[in-house]
């Protein structure tokens, strides 16, 4: 392990870890002036739009396409077939999830149709408007297949089989098991337990899915900008499947309009216009538009699971049991694969709790709906809805107050480094200093005495907590061990120019959530240089060093250790040529605020950009055999611990209206660690777009499907999503572990309000509804199921 | 998506029965209804305008006659693609019986599904557009079977003039 930077050291005048600098781009995003996808408009660009599937699953028996084709301005339609002849299919499995099975997808399918909402067929025109038009000309004659869309039969005998070629409908199965749980179950001095229901949802971002392909065929070269999180991943996607050589595809990615996982998967229809642009050789540009967004774009957390908690007479914790479903769509999703999402609700399952009996198993299903894959906090919210639902359940049923038992059975501060019984390994976890920090924020007794004063004037209010776990900074051990070419190593070059400014290309990429402003600012402080004078590239495969990209929280601890390493390296170069230049050791001298100075007195000997004309420009006057790179690339992978855990606790104070069924948020706490914070302020509105993502789940968001697997959700009027107005004040405490793994000492951030403000919430409404003996188990917790839990509608089942 | 209803037609069942399984009729009386031409006694190929909630578009289908049991009931099946709108279905078990020597209850059940843009757009919209669009049918039936009345327009005046002009052949 190294030593980790320690923040006294940091006072100079260029110290920007630890402080909220403005980010760079903040101007140019709030006035409108970034550069998406759709903003590119190339010399001879085509559009592309799909006929999608009206049927959940259906044969495609003909196709007609006289009437679009004959229309002006409409130039080509594509088919399945088509495209394979350039496109090689993909099967998203990885090694490491033994038994894993999925079909080979293509980017059209070649003759089944098998979700509402899968491009079938691409129509390519000249504007958008005729390709639209021209897809309502075309004929297809579907002949509807049996759809899967029930995840509770669709391992049933009687169920038909989606792909026949694997046998039956199961994707993958997993069970976690320590210590004996039957025993302890026979032993308990109470068991509690709950059928938990996690709503299928989606991450709706600002900017929807977003490609522009641009084919060369005189040069053979491949320039695809690109709406994603991950652009080395998909410039070898699709030099792999496109049967090219990486070199000769770039994938480029400027502004990003938000992301939350969704745009870090290899989609169908974007691949296709790939293809389409290869074998036209035109630039084809296709955008989602918000109607397809909600069919295509990926869907996550369609879970059901049964657990169920032992406690002993003192009130530990002493075994948990739990059988998670998932439902995925036809095809796991490339090349993540769909079943991490189950694998991580087993893997996180009590996570911050300290009992040894644990067994946790997921069944991961096929059936006829839109993929689901990796969402924001993938598999976290499920994971602490069941520990924290069963948690509650516990205290009540040992009649102890719900933070009595956590802290009764939170892992020790002092206890790491420590195994957690789904085989987690934990480097330093603050669980118990974080609910202190939480009870110093929240003034749990003026609450619980306003909880009572409400009541007796017949309104319910409640307080729910949810501690969590999260899991950040993964190393190869999450898909690389697996086969998959996801890079969980990330790189940064950082350079100086002749005018002594500095430019740090990092291989980590920006959504709008401020990875260059961190980048700059650790750059800024390890070379020793006014923030304002470092520019920060990123998205661009051909002027980036190799990295995985933005996911699983890896941007400030995996980017920003390569940024500072960067940096340093950068500044040692720079001082080695200061040395020769002042005929000075280079241990007494320093850059700090542009200038070279020295070390002991502060003294400024010449500015950096003295230093670098003569490199530059006269470089004759150096030592001939004078190292002069100014300009160093350091890559950083994490070593000992396979992921960087990081922790936290939130409470959420609400209020039901039982008569109504609406739940009104009151206010909102998160204390998260998060180990090094590089900007508090960044790490502040991270962690509450995180909460407001976790409200959506928990109290709106749902994409709802009709028995035959019609999706019903299809406008921003059918699919609800948190607004301003209905947020309440989030306030934000943080507690510092840094982790050893790098000098940085930083963990992510992004995704601790997303893990646990759902689990926050449903104890804050069934702690609302106690004196109604009511209790709601499944998201979204909509007013009909609040009005179904209190009796005042007739229930249905969930 | 199931519904029911009943309608009381001032016609005796025979006649009822006979307008039932004429497709002039049926055209008149199926809302956006534009073309319904006989192909055998028990098929049809139809195109429909229908509208649900922000989509509407033109389909184009076939409607079938079954289970018939002459002149108590029968199943009216139809299914239409409306091309990138979706895809609409629907049947309908109708049953007669009378009501008094002039009059006949008609009583339906009707089980109607839609997929595709329609459904995802007008999903809330859907099971309300239904029960308007069977209410609207059997409403328009009934009148068109029935005697004049003083409330009726030229059209509906033509349509019951068409109706009975080929049920008894005269003008």
């Amino acid at each position: 392990m190294t030593k980790i930077l320690d923040p006294a050291t940091l006072d100079r005048p260029n110290s920007y870890i630890g402080k909220s600098v403005p980010r760079p781009n903040l101007a140019k995003l709030v006035e409108g002036r970034g550069q998406y996808v759709d903003d590119i408009v190339l010399p001879r660009m085509v559009h592309v739009a799909f006929v999608r599937s009206p049927h959940a699953h259906a044969r495609i028996a003909r196709v007609d396409a006289t009437a679009a084709l004959a229309l002006p301005g409409v130039l080509r339609v594509f088919s399945g077939q088509d495209l394979a002849a350039v496109c090689d299919p993909w099967v998203a499995t990885l090694a490491h999830l033994a038994g894993m099975k999925s079909a080979p997808q293509y980017p059209l399918p070649i003759e089944r149709a098998t979700w509402h909402g899968e491009a079938v067929l691409a129509v390519v025109a000249e504007t958008r408007a005729l390709a639209e038009d021209a897809v309502g000309k075309i004929v297809i004659d579907y002949e509807p297949l049996p759809a899967v869309v029930d995840m509770e039969t669709a391992l049933a005998p009687e169920t038909p089989l989606i792909h026949a070629d694997l046998g039956d409908n199961l994707c993958f199965t997993r069970t976690n098991q320590s210590g004996d749980v039957t025993a302890a179950f026979a032993e308990a001095h109470k068991i509690v337990e709950a059928t938990f229901v996690t709503g299928r949802h989606t991450g709706v971002t600002l900017e929807p899915r977003s490609i522009l392909a641009d084919y060369n065929k005189a040069s053979g070269k491949l320039v695809v900008h690109h709406s994603t999180q991950a652009p080395h991943m998909m410039q070898g996607v699709f030099a792999k499947h496109l049967r090219m050589a990486e070199g000769d595809v770039r994938v480029i990615c400027v502004d990003v309009g938000g992301s939350y996982g969704i745009k870090v998967h290899v989609y169908p229809d974007e691949v296709a216009a790939v293809a389409i642009a290869k074998m036209m050789g035109r630039p084809v540009k296709f955008i989602a538009d918000r109607l397809e967004s909600f069919g295509s774009d990926i869907h996550a957390r369609d879970h059901r699971i049964h657990a169920k908690m032992a406690v002993d007479a003192e009130g530990h914790i002493t075994a948990i049991d739990v059988d998670d479903l998932t439902g995925i769509g036809p095809y796991s999703v490339y090349p993540r694969t769909s079943a991490i999402e189950g694998n991580q609700v087993i893997n996180l399952v009590g996570g911050p709790y300290d009992f040894h009996n644990l067994r946790a198993k997921t069944t991961v299903v096929l059936q006829n709906k839109t993929p689901t894959c990796q969402y924001r906090a993938v598999g976290h919210p499920i994971a602490t809805t069941v520990t924290e639902g069963l948690a509650d359940l516990a205290a009540d049923a040992l009649d102890m107050d719900p933070i009595a038992f956590r802290l009764k059975n939170l892992m020790r501060d002092n206890s790491y480094p420590r195994t957690s019984p789904a085989g987690m390994k934990f480097e330093g976890l603050s669980h118990v200093k974080s609910l202190a920090k939480l009870m110093d924020m929240i003034d749990y007794p003026r609450l619980r005495a306003e909880q009572a004063e409400m009541q007796a004037k017949g309104v319910y209010r409640g307080i729910g907590f949810a501690a969590f776990i999260e899991l950040t900074n993964p190393s190869p051990f999450m898909y690389g061990i697996g086969g998959a070419r996801i890079s969980a190593q990330d790189g940064c070059t950082v350079r100086i120019d002749p005018d002594g400014s500095v430019v740090a290309a990092t291989g980590v990429t920006e959504q709008g959530q401020g990875t260059e402003g961190i980048i700059r600012q650790i750059v800024a402080e390890a070379v020793g240089v006014p923030v304002d004078t470092v520019r920060v590239v990123t998205g661009d495969t051909a002027t980036t060093p190799y990295g995985g990209g933005t996911w699983a929280c890896r941007g400030a601890g995996i980017g920003g250790e390569a940024a500072l390493q960067a940096g340093m390296a950068t500044r040692a170069a720079a001082l080695r040529v200061a040395s020769a230049m002042l005929q000075t050791q280079v241990e007494a001298l320093d850059l700090v605020g542009g200038n070279i100075v020295e070390r002991a007195t502060g003294t400024v000997r010449m500015p950096l950009s003295e230093l670098t004309r003569i490199v530059y420009f006269r470089g004759d006057t150096l030592p001939p055999d004078l190292p002069r790179e100014l300009m160093q690339t350091r890559h950083f992978i994490t070593k000992e611990f396979p992921f960087a855990f990081t922790n936290g606790i939130q409470a959420s104070w609400l209020e039901v209206d039982t008569e109504t069924g609406l739940v009104k948020l009151l206010k909102h706490w998160v204390v998260e660690d998060c180990g090094r914070i590089i900007n508090p302020q960044l790490v502040d509105e991270q962690v509450r777009g995180g909460v407001v993502q976790g409200i959506g789940g928990a109290l709106y968001e749902l994409c709802p499907y009709t028995p035959e697997g019609q999706l019903q959700a299809g406008s921003m009027a059918d699919y609800l999503v948190p607004m301003a107005a209905e947020m309440p004040d989030i306030e934000v405490g943080h507690v510092e572990t840094p982790t050893r793994e790098s000098l940085l000492g930083a963990k992510g951030a992004g995704e601790a309000g997303t893990a646990g403000a759902p689990a926050a919430i449903m104890n804050a409404i069934n702690d609302a509804l106690r004196p109604l003996q009511a209790r709601v188990f499944a998201q979204p917790f909509t007013p009909e199921r609040i009005l179904q839990a209190v009796g005042k509608v007739p229930a249905t089942a969930p | 998506m199931d519904m029911s209803g009943e309608q009381k037609i001032s016609a005796p069942r025979a006649t009822v029965w006979q307008a039932l399984n004429d497709a002039e009729v049926l055209k008149a009386c199926i809302p956006g209804c534009t073309a319904l031409d006989k192909t055998s006694d028990t098929e049809m190929k139809a195109a429909a305008t229908l509208a649900i909630g922000p989509v509407k578009a033109n389909f184009t289908g076939n409607v079938t006659l079954s289970e018939i049991d002459a002149p108590n009931s029968y199943v009216i099946t139809g299914q239409g693609q409306g091309g990138v709108a979706g895809f609409a279905k629907g049947s309908a078990k109708v049953m007669l019986a009378d009501d008094g020597p002039d009059a006949t209850l008609l009583t339906y059940t009707v089980k109607a599904d839609v997929g595709g843009k329609i459904a995802q757009l007008g999903g809330r919209l859907i099971d309300q557009t239904a029960k308007k669009l069977a209410g609207e049918f059997f409403k328009n039936f009934g009148a068109v079977v029935g005697p004049e009345q003083e409330g009726d327009d030229a059209a509906m005046t033509e349509k019951k003039k068409g109706f009975f002009k080929r049920m008894f052949g005269k003008a």
